[in-house]
């Protein structure tokens, strides 16, 4: 050490500068940040986001809306980054009482609650610049891969907001339990509330289960971002119910800040209570949640303007001379709905009210229907028949076959003509319809199997006896004698008959 | 006075760790001397605002530390090192005393300055990039004091401040204490008499939460001159005498509370 004589005299206290608190803390922050236990983690996380978020999200068709189901949707982001999050933050929350220097800590004149908070943030930059550097990668991939819509950005800033929560929540662990098991116990606490919350969002579809981050229920709606925006009301409540969490738990760590007086304390209690109230008013808001033809609205927080559709230039192919025209996004899946529906249009060409034209309307999540099934309609003068493919399951989203996707469209086609809606329809409409699947190339005997598969609405599975199996009883029968017909007398027979059957006045009794 | 300290107690349950303590220490080095579990730390972790007080009134630097505004400006000004000093592993000794410089509510653009002049005080100038897991116990301790002193307090509190130096250092630490006490109060709380005798002017004796001595180290040599008290230096002597005639009267006090 240096002689005493060499110890400088006293300086004069320094008059510090009002930005000099910020500046202190920006310092705090960047030794803090340099320091952090985070970094060490990412090589793990990005590994897991590759093959847990990234990877299987690429066997979905080029739309961002199917693409980022997974990921997003159902929130596997941050299912891969959540727990270990937690794990690091706990870890950086304990760090006083594990290196026993909170006596030092106490003893300098910042509360400890604020250099708490600058060991917190440094936690929660990096965890959330990460999650942002991995998404923005992902979604660079997808841009170069053609993937078509517009990205699901509100997704993103519930996935940032839910890791800012995991890092609060499991620094709060940290400084509350000041040991090296709060690290493992936050992390396994992480992935827990994960589990819970997906599990929950599976089963419960509506209410307050919609503020689960890690539940796609009613906002990843079959055509957001392609033929309308995508809906802010549900992420927005997810934001509140995340920060919440994270204010509520950040006011935790200042209720255990010894040495910071009552009033800071006071401050910290009101701090958390503020928390604990913008998180059940979130959940009180999902639960007053509503699902419109475009997604799940929130009357507090929506608003209309993000109910108008996209406008755009459709494509156009032809089916038995019929126009089908699609959203740009769905060109790709153009010539399977031309090949499948020609020979609906062939069989019923000249019928009255036999569309003259076929266009993509926007899918409506129908929770009646579930699973974004939706009937076809038939409507106009000329009759156009509407088609809500983004409800279909589309030859390549989530198993789907081309074959399965032809034999939706066709069974659709067929059950808007016969007038049936978005019902079963009566006996003679059944009859009518399979007739008319077996003459575009529908067998019966595959029929059933049909009417069972996923994407179609719930009148399919009711038609279809519960699943799969011979096709027969009075329906299939009276549909058999009416296939067996020519061609021509089925088409007069039809056109003499169709507006009883359309409005479920023919009995099974009066088929041919 | 920047200590003030009148009838002060800190209790833990059933223990008393501080019983009752009054004390005065202006600018100076002030010796805290007592066996193991006598209440220094104690009272060095209340005077450093760390611990608050059962009973008793504290004030430092003129200025009551219970309030949060006068707590403040008391911890810009204080300097404090633990009896066992915490630190970050992963800090380089620079990166831990300009930490707590910041803490100190330093004006960021002193910091620099002064974090390299603390550690060229503790003769750690060499070692300011070393990461602190590197460092040998000695070292540890001069970071700790670098730290304690960056801010060039005007109260500064050290417990053990000599474990694990050696004895060069420990000569070169007694010089750097003279030269803070010319214009702050130091607060040494030791276990180690001859650390008294080189740097302080005042010195306190504690045993069982109670100030049993307060004087000088001329005093306190004199209370062991004469007697039969254990040690090898007349300082010894001076805190065996005084402790033992503590104990002494303590002892006669609870036999006659016992008759009574």
């Amino acid at each position: 050490m240096t002689a005493a004589t060499e110890a400088p005299a006293r300086p004069a206290p320094a008059r510090a500068s009002r930005l000099a608190p910020s500046l202190s803390f920006l310092r705090l922050l960047r030794i803090e940040l340099r320091h952090n236990a985070m970094p060490w983690l990412l090589p793990l996380i990005a590994a897991l986001f590759w093959f847990d978020s990234y990877r299987p999200s690429t066997g979905m068709p080029p739309l961002y809306v199917l693409r980022t189901f997974w990921n997003m949707g159902q929130g596997h982001t941050i299912i891969d980054f959540g727990p270990f999050v937690a794990g690091v933050a706990a870890w950086m929350g304990s760090r006083d009482g594990r290196r026993r220097t909170a006596d030092l800590v106490t003893g300098t004149a910042w509360p400890r609650w604020t250099v708490q908070l600058a060991t917190w943030a440094a936690t929660a930059i990096w965890a959330v610049a990460a999650y942002l550097v991995f998404t923005g990668a992902m979604f660079a991939a997808y841009a170069g891969q053609g993937v078509q819509g517009q990205p699901p950005w509100w997704w993103v800033a519930v996935g940032a907001a839910a890791i800012a929560a995991f890092s609060a929540a499991g620094f709060a662990v940290g400084v509350l339990w000041p040991s090296r098991f709060a690290a493992p116990l936050a992390a396994f606490g992480g992935f827990l509330a994960m589990v819970m919350s997906s599990q929950t969002g599976f089963h419960e579809s509506t209410g307050w289960a919609l503020i689960l981050p890690t539940t796609s229920n009613g906002n990843f709606q079959p055509d957001s971002g392609l033929l309308y925006p995508w809906l802010p009301d549900l992420p927005i409540a997810r934001i509140m119910l995340l920060a919440g969490i994270a204010v509520a738990a950040l006011g935790l760590v200042g209720l255990r800040a010894h040495g910071d007086g009552p009033r800071l304390r006071r401050l910290a209690a009101a701090v958390t209570a503020a928390g604990i109230a913008a998180a059940g008013t979130a959940v009180g808001l999902a639960g007053t949640a509503r699902l419109s033809a475009d997604g799940t609205v929130i009357p507090a927080l929506h608003d209309a303007a993000s109910d108008r559709p996209f406008g755009y230039t459709p494509v156009c192919g032809q089916a038995a001379g019929t126009p089908v025209c699609v959203h740009p996004a769905y060109r790709r899946w153009l010539p399977d709905v031309t090949a499948a529906l020609g020979p609906v249009f062939s069989e019923v060409a000249g019928l009255s009210g036999a569309p003259v034209r076929a266009a993509q309307v926007g899918a409506v999540y129908d929770d009646v229907d579930g699973e974004g099934g939706q009937a076809m309609t038939i409507g106009g003068r000329p009759p156009v028949l509407s088609l809500p493919l983004g409800a279909l399951q589309l030859a390549g989203a989530f198993g789907g076959t081309a074959a399965v996707f032809a034999d939706q469209l066709r069974l659709l086609a067929v059950h808007a003509f016969v007038g049936a809606g978005t019902g079963v329809g009566t006996p003679a409409q059944q009859a009518v319809q399979a007739a008319l699947l077996e003459g575009a190339g529908v067998p019966f005997a595959a029929q059933l199997l049909v009417l069972t598969t996923t994407g179609l609405p719930s009148w399919a599975q009711a038609s279809g006896n519960g699943g799969p199996g011979p096709a027969k009883g009075p329906v299939y029968d009276a549909a058999r004698r009416l296939a067996a017909l020519p061609a021509a007398a089925r088409h007069a027979w039809l056109a003499a008959h169709l507006a009883a059957l359309r409005s479920g006045r023919l009995t099974l009794a009066q088929l041919p | 006075m920047n200590v003030e300290l009148i009838d002060l107690t800190r209790r833990f349950g059933r223990t008393h760790a501080v019983a009752g303590v009054s004390l005065q220490a202006g600018p100076g080095v002030f010796g805290l001397l007592g066996p193991n579990g006598a209440g220094k730390t104690s009272l060095l972790r209340m005077m450093a605002t760390v611990l608050p007080p059962t009973s008793g009134r504290l004030r430092l630097l003129e200025r009551d530390p219970g309030s949060l505004g006068p707590r403040r400006v008391i911890r810009r000004r204080l300097g404090y090192l633990p009896q066992n000093l915490g630190y970050y592993p992963g800090f380089t000794v620079t990166e831990f005393v300009e930490y707590f410089a910041l803490l100190k509510d330093m004006p960021p653009g002193r910091v620099p300055r002064a974090v390299a002049a603390a550690i060229e005080q503790v003769g750690l100038a060499d070692r300011a990039k070393a990461k602190l897991r590197t460092l040998s116990g000695g070292m540890l301790r001069r970071a700790g004091i670098a730290q304690a002193i960056v801010n060039d307090p005007e109260l500064l509190l050290l417990d053990e401040p000599t474990a694990g130096l050696d004895p060069e250092q420990r000569v070169a630490f007694r010089a750097v204490l003279r030269g803070l006490g010319e214009w702050a109060t130091v607060v040494v709380s030791t276990h180690l008499v001859e650390d008294v005798g080189a740097a302080c002017t005042d010195v306190a004796l504690m045993d069982a939460g109670k100030l049993v001595f307060h004087g000088t180290p001329a005093e306190l040599i004199a209370r062991g001159e004469g007697s039969r008290a254990a040690g090898d230096a007349p300082l010894e002597r001076g805190y065996s005498a005084v402790l033992a005639a503590a104990r002494s009267a303590a002892g006669t006090r609870s036999a006659t509370e016992t008759r009574a």
